[in-house]
């Protein structure tokens, strides 16, 4: 840092003319401050403003600004400003916000980042902060935003996976769903692929599975988990066989051709072939079922389980937070942040503005609220997620620290197998040293 | 006046400024003045940052925590990265092909719309139209219409017989081509700037070739080229300096993949995934330095090899 | 003008062969040639304009619907995506729009004056340690911003600069911009030298020849580096998404991405409404902007 010293005095007079004749100086808080982390203690009586940051699209962007206002009217002299970007975005602008000891005070978090913030110590352990009332959640859910033992994450919402259907596809083509209470995934491979043929073509079955959340369930169904100990412990088997239902699929007309699929692979929601109608049956989770409605058109689309490969094994099913809230180590105003984290997710009146904004609420006293008030999509996830309790088990260890990129590199090593330039064996063997090594450096 | 002539009034004018002592602190003086906001800058704000990313290359910086000296590490990492030996490929493969090809296209329509055809503002305007949409979603909405399984590129292969099904822009032999294609679409900046320099050539020039009877390639070869040699020559640095630090387009379309199976894994875009996505800030700036010397090389030998074919009237 | 454009069609008909030198026949041979300049340059065009027609036709269209379609004709002409993305987020669109016009006409300022000068410097004066500090504004163009913007981050969150706009356009202020150097410099190495060689005869200063000599006669460079300036500041996302925070600050592109979301559901009817409207002042920008740049010694009669 001291090697730049003389160019920052030389910037300083620089700067103040700029600003002056700009009339822009800064108005961030804590932006001139040069020890983010020791502001531990209370505010001094006078007004506090909190910064308050989340990804999301413009619906999410208008809610949560209505709730803050709410939050302020009810608590005089914290104001809160909040900032939204987009998913992508948001991450990159975290980082460099948290690098330049600038981070917001409340922060939107996913399950990916989670331990790669928590254990770089830059989030705070929210049971220090008695404002924030916790007592609602179960404790599978709680530990969802636990790292060593620690809660440095308050879950917003919960969400469960599922196999979406197309009905109207389905209709269209004159077919009809096998039951799909016990089913395996033999029978839905061979499903979708009669959906291929009766549509000669138009229509595909089925998308592979592609991220961290369908991997961890594929590893439960088979007696392993994603994660041990912080460790990748899958096995190159397990694996290797997720891959080979993939490459299996995109070869026998159940799903789309490697290239098809390969190019919807990083595009949004309503650019996919699903969201088309291009393709009958999609694997996402319960919370999306509104955003792909809209996005195909008001298509009536029904969540079912997903298959396995014995009906009566162990519990393989969680539920997952669909996002948390997490308070910023560097926040000079902790106390005012917990109570703003309380505020969202457990204050009547702003469970009434954001709704299931965020996903489902996974305070139950708010689904009990909000039950009256639920869109059909919202009714049916509700009503879907409600049908896995028999074969709903503990949560899994969330993603460690390190393999917050876990979702891309299984995209990556996933294309590599459908376009046959890896074995499934190989692409199993390369992906775990790869995702290990990412976390062993961390 | 010939061009001839001009050149060696020019020449023998800076041999002779050259050699006075007394025009050189005059000179000094005035380039501190004119130089100041730069060197401000310099020292200010690019400097320090720079230097910085130097120091971060030997540590080991995840962005959260403080940075840790690591020595070498970083760079000795890099002789076993393969992803970044397959980000060095694509990067040059797309320098090579898409750099003499979009200027190709940028000078000759330049050189056409220098002619002074009707409807001259219209065909500028809309030649340039594809440099103003940047990294808009619409450009990876639209190169998946055009390269796509059931894209036009297919139909119109399909109307010269050749049947084809396959989607361009996801399968991992052809992904790259198509993004240098979408380059060679946005030759609308070179092509301002080589119409800039066209419009600078003195009308004179031209007018005593006419009266000598000269034809156009010859006025072209004589006049326009010589006389352009500096524009071009800019337009070349500059393509190769940015095709090498290309990320907009790469991450637009692929969405920030390098996908398809790391086809269009360009090198800054792996710099970013390391630096943001997996939180190696360290390594991506060993990366970035690498770059840097890599893009310094070639410019040095860009530079060298100018003294043979670039003309400056000083 | 003219006559180049006569004298270039004389040359090239003479070659032709047999009785095509009758005045009748070289029009029509000129007619044709000029027909099939045109659809050859109308060909270009539709390949250029194809994206711009599809994403104002998709502005039109509900959000299920736009995918779908490679369409550049609108099924309706609903403005519901206009006044619904215009008030979609924290604030009217035209804040944002306002945002980014501040920053792009204080880089727009600062780029002219700041990387003029410094390119007078570098094409026309003698001075110590001259290529060393040429080669080191070349390095900056060649460093990749994702491995210097957190560290610059850092340098302006210490200073307490960050949402704000300062760190968005002092650093133009600064000629930070080298690229607008280099090419300045490209520029004024093509003037000929006589020019400035008289007005120092006739006692001009350094600050007058620049002034009064180069600047007029570098009015193509200089659109060029308005016009760019305006077009990257405009679209630049990365750094204005890192440095501003309060949305009250937020710029278009930033706005813009904030229609997506690869979890959820986007508003892309809003998205492409509002893409459209960003892309207005860039086309008038640039359609003003283009006159200047046929003005070059060709125009203002400098010889």
């Amino acid at each position: 840092m001291g090697k730049y010293r003389p160019g920052r005095r030389a910037l300083t007079g620089a700067t103040i003319v700029a600003a002056a004749s700009l009339g822009l100086a800064a108005c961030s808080s804590s932006g001139s401050d040069d020890s983010p982390s020791d502001g531990a203690s209370a505010a001094g009586g006078s007004d506090v403003e909190l910064r308050l940051a989340w990804w999301g699209s413009d619906s999410r962007h208008s809610a949560t600004q209505e709730v803050i206002d709410a939050f302020e009217e009810a608590n005089s002299g914290i104001t809160v400003v909040g900032e939204f970007s987009d998913w992508g975005g948001y991450w990159d602008k975290l980082a460099t916000a948290t690098a330049g000891g600038n981070a917001p005070d409340v922060i939107q978090m996913d399950q990916l980042y989670l331990a790669s913030y928590a254990e770089r110590e830059v989030l705070s352990n929210l049971a220090d902060y008695s404002a924030l009332d916790m007592s609602h959640l179960g404790d599978s859910v709680l530990g969802m935003g636990q790292v060593d033992g620690a809660q440095y994450a308050m879950p917003i919402s919960t969400t469960s996976f599922t196999l979406l259907v197309n009905q109207d596809v389905l209709d269209e083509l004159g077919l009809t769903l096998p039951d799909t209470d016990a089913w395996t995934w033999d029978e839905l491979g061979e499903f979708a692929s009669s959906v291929t043929e009766a549509s000669s073509g138009d229509v595909v079955g089925i998308g592979p599975m592609n991220n961290e959340y369908s991997l961890q369930l594929w590893a439960r169904q088979h007696g392993e988990a994603l994660f041990t100990d912080g460790n990748v412990s899958i096995s190159e088997d397990g694996l290797a066989s997720y891959f080979q239902l993939a490459l299996d699929w995109a070869q026998s007309g159940a799903g789309a051709p490697a290239d098809q699929y390969s190019e919807q692979a990083a595009l949004t929601l309503d650019q996919s072939d699903f969201a088309t109608g291009k393709q009958a049956m999609s694997f996402t989770q319960s919370t999306q079922i509104a955003a792909y409605t809209t996005a195909s058109n008001g298509a009536n689309l029904v969540p079912v389980k997903i298959p396995t490969e014995d009906a009566n094994a162990t519990p393989y099913a969680y539920l997952k937070p669909g996002m948390y809230w997490s308070l910023s180590s560097q926040s000079k105003h902790p106390e005012e942040a917990a109570q703003l984290i309380d505020f969202l997710v457990n204050d009547p009146a702003a469970t009434s503005i954001i709704g299931t904004e965020r996903g489902l609420p996974a305070n139950p006293d708010t689904v009990e609220q909000l039950s009256g008030n639920l869109s059909p999509e919202e009714t049916k996830a509700v009503e879907y997620t409600e049908t896995l309790d028999p074969i709903l088990g503990d949560a899994p260890e969330i993603v460690p620290n390190g393999a917050s990129d876990t979702d891309p590199l299984i995209q990556r090593y996933l294309l590599e197998v459908m376009f046959e330039q890896s074995s499934p064996a190989d692409a199993a063997a390369s992906f775990i040293s790869e995702l290990q090594s990412s976390i062993d450096a961390a | 006046m010939s061009l001839k002539e001009l050149n060696a009034l020019a020449a023998n004018r800076s041999a002779r400024r050259r050699s006075g002592g007394k025009a050189d602190t005059r000179d000094n003086r005035a380039a501190l003045g004119f130089l100041s906001p730069w060197m401000l800058g310099i020292v200010g704000i690019t400097l320090g940052p720079l230097l910085y990313s130097l120091y971060l290359s030997f540590t080991n910086y995840n962005l959260l925590q403080s940075p840790s000296w690591v020595g070498l590490d970083n760079y000795e990492r890099m002789f076993g990265d393969e992803r970044l030996h397959q980000a060095l490929k694509v990067t040059f493969t797309y320098v090579i092909v898409s750099v003499p090809l979009q200027l190709a296209v940028a000078l000759g329509l330049a050189l056409a719309l220098d002619r002074g055809m009707r409807g001259l503002a219209f065909y500028r305007s809309a030649f340039y139209l594809p440099s103003l949409l940047g990294g808009s979603v619409a450009i990876a909405v639209l190169w998946r219409l055009v390269f796509g399984a059931s894209g036009l590129f297919n139909v119109i292969l399909g109307l010269i017989g050749i049947e084809s099904s396959q989607s361009w822009i996801s399968n991992p032999d052809t992904a790259l081509w198509t993004i240098i294609l979408l380059h060679v679409w946005t030759f609308g900046s070179p092509m301002v700037i080589f119409l800039a320099g066209l419009r600078q050539i003195p009308r004179a020039y031209y007018e005593a070739a006419a009266t000598d009877g000269a034809n156009v390639w010859w006025r072209f070869r004589h006049i326009t080229m010589p006389l352009l040699t500096p524009i071009v020559f800019f337009n070349v640095v500059l393509a190769i300096i940015n095709s090498f630090s290309n990320f907009t387009q790469a991450y637009v379309v692929s969405g920030g993949t390098g996908g398809p199976a790391d086809s269009t894994l360009f090198y800054t875009l792996y710099l970013y995934q390391e630096g943001f996505g997996n939180f190696r800030m360290g390594y991506a700036a060993a990366m970035a330095w690498l770059l840097v010397l890599i893009i310094g090389a070639v410019t040095a030998i860009n530079f060298w090899l100018s003294k043979r074919w670039v003309h400056y009237d000083d | 003008m003219t006559d180049l454009a006569t004298r270039s069609q004389n040359v090239s008909a003479t070659p032709v062969p047999g009785a095509a030198v009758t005045p009748r026949g070289r029009s029509g041979w000129s007619r044709a040639k000029s027909v099939l300049r045109h659809s050859a340059m109308l060909a270009v065009v539709g390949i250029t304009l194809y994206p711009i027609l599809w994403m104002i036709a998709s502005s039109f269209r509900p959000d299920g619907q736009i995918f779908g379609t490679a369409s550049i004709i609108p099924e309706q002409w609903d403005v519901s995506n206009y006044v619904d993305g215009w008030n979609a987020l924290g604030e009217p669109f035209g804040v944002y729009l306002m945002n980014s016009a501040i920053i792009v006409l204080g880089s727009i300022i600062g780029n002219l004056v700041s990387c003029s000068m410094a390119a007078y410097a570098f094409a026309r004066l003698r001075f110590r340690f001259q290529g060393p500090a040429f080669a080191l504004m070349l390095v900056t163009i060649m460093v990749p911003i994702h491995a210097v913007i957190v560290p610059q981050y850092i340098l302006f969150s210490k200073l307490g600069l960050v949402n704000s706009f300062i760190p968005l356009i002092l650093p133009k202020l600064l000629a930070t911009d080298a690229f607008f150097i280099f090419l300045m410099v490209q520029f004024i190495r093509g003037l000929p030298r006589e020019l400035d060689e008289a007005a120092r005869i006739d006692g001009a200063g350094h600050f007058r020849t620049f002034f009064q000599i180069l600047l007029p006669l570098m009015k193509p460079a200089l659109a060029t580096t308005a016009i760019f300036t305006f077009i990257w500041t405009w679209n630049d996302f990365f750094s204005q998404l890192v440095y501003l925070t309060d949305p009250a600050k937020y710029t278009v592109p930033v706005a813009l991405r904030s229609f997506i979301d690869a979890q959820s559901g986007s508003s892309y009817g809003a998205l492409f409404a509002m893409s459209v409207v960003s892309i207005v002042p860039l086309i008038l920008a640039f359609a003003f902007g283009q006159k200047y740049l046929v003005r070059g010694i060709a125009t203002t009669g400098g010889k």
